[in-house]
């Protein structure tokens, strides 16, 4: 699940240099989204097809009204500006659904459960899993079989030289944009159906910790940040257990966050700056 | 935001100051604060159905003594540093009582200035106990955390006749609190705490704690949180196998924890001070009309909120709505107030005391269980 | 006459906290997502040892250098990783703060510190907030006319550079950061004593971006843009009640159109508007 927002992020950093902390935004309308349509059309198959052309198609929406007029300037400027984003679109969705959150109206997959040995999981879960492994391998593949894909990766390396072999940049930054917003989105109606709640600000905390994940991976480094999703969780889910007496889960999240950049400021992966 | 623009703003509030002027002759006008915007939107916006919902009420009978009741909202966005001008706000207007439908950050902060220019102040659902500290002028109509925990033993030993319990509180003011009044009083009813698991706001996922119950095994589990984490928790224990009875507190007192939980919910127990089956006319009346005009289930906010502002009606209702000294003496006086959470009494620190209703989720909703009337169990501290 | 005074106290409390990241990120170039830690550290500080009954001075002092001397700890981290690692370290270093308070009952956990004494009335701490603005925005003002702002300059504009001509860049660096930190723990000291009651969720994250976007606002690196940012973003919640259920949805358009359109804040739209008229 992490790994799912993580990636989106790592695309438009390792593009664009920049935080995209708005892809919370994308993530809940996604989710609000796969609600509705679900709770219409009592489809789960539509809810996701609707939730991820939304998002894909809010995502590039964001890049070119946000993005792209401060892309000269400092860094800061789009971290910033991709926060106000965040907070605007938070109390949009407050606004437009209500403060309370949404429930959807049939979720097999919230109730139905297999047992593995000691550990039932419910379909929801199992689904993210599978969902996941999917998407990034689908991924994976793109970028190193099909010309989009390996546009993509000329670009992240080297736009000029990219450019004077005929990629168009602007193009490959839009559909970084599309890809990622249609994970997000896509993760959105997960998580939404994992906890059958749907509510305005369940974007913000992913979006901060994906942030910190793409910076474990190194950014920019999609292996890493895989790498990076994987061990945040399992830091997260044993630091629990042991230090819960002294710090909640966020803080043992980032203390392993610091702690790593402290002795490899590149991230794990990452190659010097 | 330039000079022009700010003038232009102060022109208009002056011209609807005025404009509203004549009306207000009439009306009394009460302060209402509570998080409208920020994270605590959703608690905010119960507070204000719940206050709204009863002037409505009051407005219809006829008001106070002849004159309508009007409130006067504000959003803190349950911040203290927004909490504390608007307090000086209020008091700067010449309100005569300000009721809080905010966290205990904000309402602490709001009393220290309402007890400093002697003006009654009704915090209606936060929880922190330093609040009514701040002086004689303060007054609370909701539980504090450690009485309310401290009905579910009484319900677990007596009622349920059960023994072995373990604790899922949530790590915040209102779960500590809970858990501590519980753990005060379980011996006496012969319960034992076999295990305590903690988890916090943000969390929607319980796979550890749900590995854990099934391990220690109890005959119930005592649950505290809200409806955002206690759906999903409870929820992810029956899919877990647990089948021991779960009680809860008036954080799930809301149809959002049922849309959550589903089926789940089936059977939960909970303390709180709503009964859906009540023959109280007050209770009934809020019940009722809160469904009618919000087209949602009451929640334990709403009926908090919608307490305080009768609290503050009856008070004035007896000494007149101008003298702020003569109304705190008839807040304090307050004596089996038939209100929205029941009958309530004011103790000399200015908390409640008022019986704990046990509601059982059946079919969907929420159902009379039992009540815990105990003055002795259920007393709130008096310093 | 008291509404005004609450606003404004509150409004210099922001001011020193605006002013005391402009000196980290603005100045010196360092970005910090976690300024509201060290507003709490310098809170809690100051409320244990009131609590514990020392007097009010010496708790304001602790507040300062507990969280100074945290922010010591922070500018070595930052030696370590640049720009946006750095970033991501001091916002982890606000959840790591967070999650040590809300954990442990010595400082409150969830409860957080009640029971403030209150040594001053209204105006005392409208006095004394509205002074340490002040003075800090004096200290802003000769730090960067001094050989130590031109220092930070350097650091912010080219690290390397800077350290090939000899200056200690590891030095600036972590001078910035206590400096920063220090007033920070200021403004926690005076607010713990005048709310009485401190818990952990006024010093979150939205709170670190709260001063951020004052910062932002106001015009990064520029003192009086930044005290300006921080006044009208006080103000803000205020005079804008009639939009009161809008009100993020506004604030966060407001952030997104200062950094489209004017990213150096307020301060630079001033500094265009001047040489227009000029030209």
């Amino acid at each position: 699940m992490y790994a799912m927002m993580a990636l989106g992020l790592t695309l438009v950093y390792g593009l664009l240099r920049i935080l995209h902390v708005a892809q919370a935004t994308v993530f809940t309308l996604g989710a609000y989204t796969g609600l509705l349509v679900a709770n219409h059309v009592h489809s789960l198959a539509a809810a996701f097809a609707a939730a991820a052309l939304v998002a894909g198609a809010l995502g590039p929406v964001i890049y070119r009204l946000v993005y792209q007029p401060i892309l000269d300037r400092p860094p800061f400027v789009a971290l910033v500006a991709s926060i106000g984003v965040l907070i605007a679109m938070e109390d949009g969705f407050r606004l437009a659904f209500g403060p309370y959150g949404l429930s959807f109206a049939q979720n097999p997959w919230f109730t139905t459960t297999l047992g593995f040995a000691e550990v039932s999981l419910n379909l929801a879960q199992i689904w993210i899993v599978v969902a996941a492994v999917v998407l990034l391998s689908a991924f994976a593949l793109f970028a190193a079989r099909t010309r989009a894909g390996v546009a993509w990766r000329a670009t992240v390396s080297d736009p000029p030289i990219a450019e004077s072999f005929g990629v168009s940049v602007a193009r490959v930054r839009y559909l970084a944009f599309f890809i990622a917003s249609v994970l997000a989105g896509i993760a959105g109606v997960l998580v939404g159906l994992l906890n059958n709640l749907v509510e305005p600000g369940m974007g913000g905390v992913i979006a901060y910790k994906g942030l910190a994940i793409i910076v474990l991976g190194g950014l920019g480094n999609v292996p890493g940040t895989l790498l990076a999703s994987l061990l945040l969780g399992v830091v997260e889910s044993y630091g629990t257990v042991f230090l819960d007496k002294l710090l909640d889960r966020d803080a043992i999240a980032y203390l392993f966050l610091i702690a790593v950049l402290m002795v490899r400021p590149h991230g794990l992966l990452g190659k010097g700056a | 935001m330039s000079f022009r623009m700010s003038s232009s703003l102060v022109l208009a509030a002056a011209l609807g100051a005025a404009l509203a002027a004549p009306a207000q002759a009439q009306s009394i006008r009460i302060g209402f604060h509570a998080p409208l915007t920020g994270f605590a939107a959703s608690d905010g916006k119960s507070a204000q159905n719940g206050a709204e919902l009863a002037v409505e009420q009051i407005n219809a009978r006829g008001g106070i003594n002849g004159r309508k009741l009007e409130l006067v909202i504000y959003d803190d966005q349950a911040r203290p540093d927004q909490a504390v001008p608007l307090a000086n706000k209020y008091v700067g207007e010449g309100l005569k009582i300000v009721i809080s439908g905010s966290y205990s950050g904000p309402t602490r902060a709001a009393a220290g200035v309402f007890q400093g220019a002697k003006i009654p102040y009704i915090s209606a659902y936060a929880i922190h106990p330093d609040i009514t500290r701040a002086g004689n002028f303060v007054f609370r109509t909701s539980f504090m955390g450690e009485v309310q925990g401290r009905a579910a033993p009484k319900l677990i030993g007596e009622i349920l006749k059960k023994k072995k319990v373990t604790l899922l509180t949530l790590n915040n003011d209102f779960g500590q609190a809970l858990a501590a009044g519980f753990k005060e009083v379980a011996g006496k009813f012969g319960v034992q705490i076999a295990s305590e698991y903690t988890y916090a706001m943000g969390d929607r996922q319980f796979g550890s704690i749900v590995a854990s119950v099934k391990k220690d095994e109890p005959e119930v589990l005592y649950v505290s949180g809200y409806f955002f984490n206690g759906g999903p928790l409870v929820a992810q224990l029956r899919a877990g196998g647990v089948t021991a009875p779960i009680v809860g507190t008036e954080g799930f007192d809301t149809h959002n924890f049922i849309s959550i939980a589903k089926d789940a919910a089936e059977g939960v127990m909970i303390t709180t001070s709503l009964d859906r089956d009540t023959k109280l006319p007050e209770m009934r009346a809020f019940i009722d009309d809160y469904e009618k005009k919000f087209n949602a289930g009451a929640d334990m906010v709403a009926a908090s909120t919608h307490t305080a502002v009768n609290v503050a009606a009856a008070a004035m209702r007896k000494a007149g709505a101008d003298d702020p000294a003569k109304l705190r003496d008839a807040i304090a006086a307050t004596r089996d107030l038939p209100v929205a959470t029941g009958r309530i009494t004011f103790n000399a620190a200015g908390e409640v005391y008022k019986a704990a209703q046990i509601q059982v989720i059946k079919g969907a909703k929420f159902r009379y269980f039992a009540t815990i009337d105990d003055p002795v169990l259920l007393a709130p501290p008096s310093k | 006459m008291d509404y005004y005074l609450s606003v404004a106290t509150f409004a210099a409390l922001n001011v020193i906290l605006a002013l005391g990241l402009n000196l980290i990120s603005g100045f010196c170039g360092q970005v910090s997502l976690g300024h509201a830690a060290f507003y709490g550290l310098g809170a809690y500080a100051a409320a244990l040892l009131s609590v514990a009954g020392a007097p009010f001075p010496i708790a304001i002092l602790a507040g300062v250098l507990v969280a100074g001397s945290a922010g010591i700890v922070v500018g070595f981290a930052a030696l370590r990783v640049r720009e946006d690692f750095l970033a991501i370290v001091t916002m982890g270093v606000g959840f790591l703060f967070l999650g040590a308070v809300r954990k442990n009952p010595w400082v409150g956990a969830e409860m957080g510190i009640s029971k403030i004494p209150s040594p001053l009335d209204k105006v005392g701490y409208a006095a004394l907030a509205i002074g340490a603005a002040l003075a800090l925005v004096a200290l802003s003002v000769h730090v960067r006319r001094s050989w130590m702002g031109r220092a930070f300059g350097a650091v912010a504009q080219d690290e390397d550079a800077a350290r090939t001509i000899g200056i200690d860049v590891a030095g600036y660096k972590i001078a910035a950061f206590f400096l920063g930190t220090a007033a920070a723990g200021l403004a926690g000291g005076i607010y713990a004593h005048m709310t009485q009651l401190i818990v952990p969720d006024a010093f979150n994250f939205i709170q670190s971006i709260t001063v951020l976007a004052m910062v932002v606002v106001g015009g990064i690196g520029s003192t009086w843009g930044v005290v300006a940012g921080a006044v009208l973003l006080t103000l803000m919640p205020e005079l804008f009640r009639f939009i009161n259920d809008y009100k993020l949805l506004v604030y966060g358009a407001l952030l997104l159109a200062v950094m489209r359109f004017s990213p150096e804040g307020i301060a630079g739209l001033l500094r265009r508007w001047l040489r227009l008229r000029l030209a």
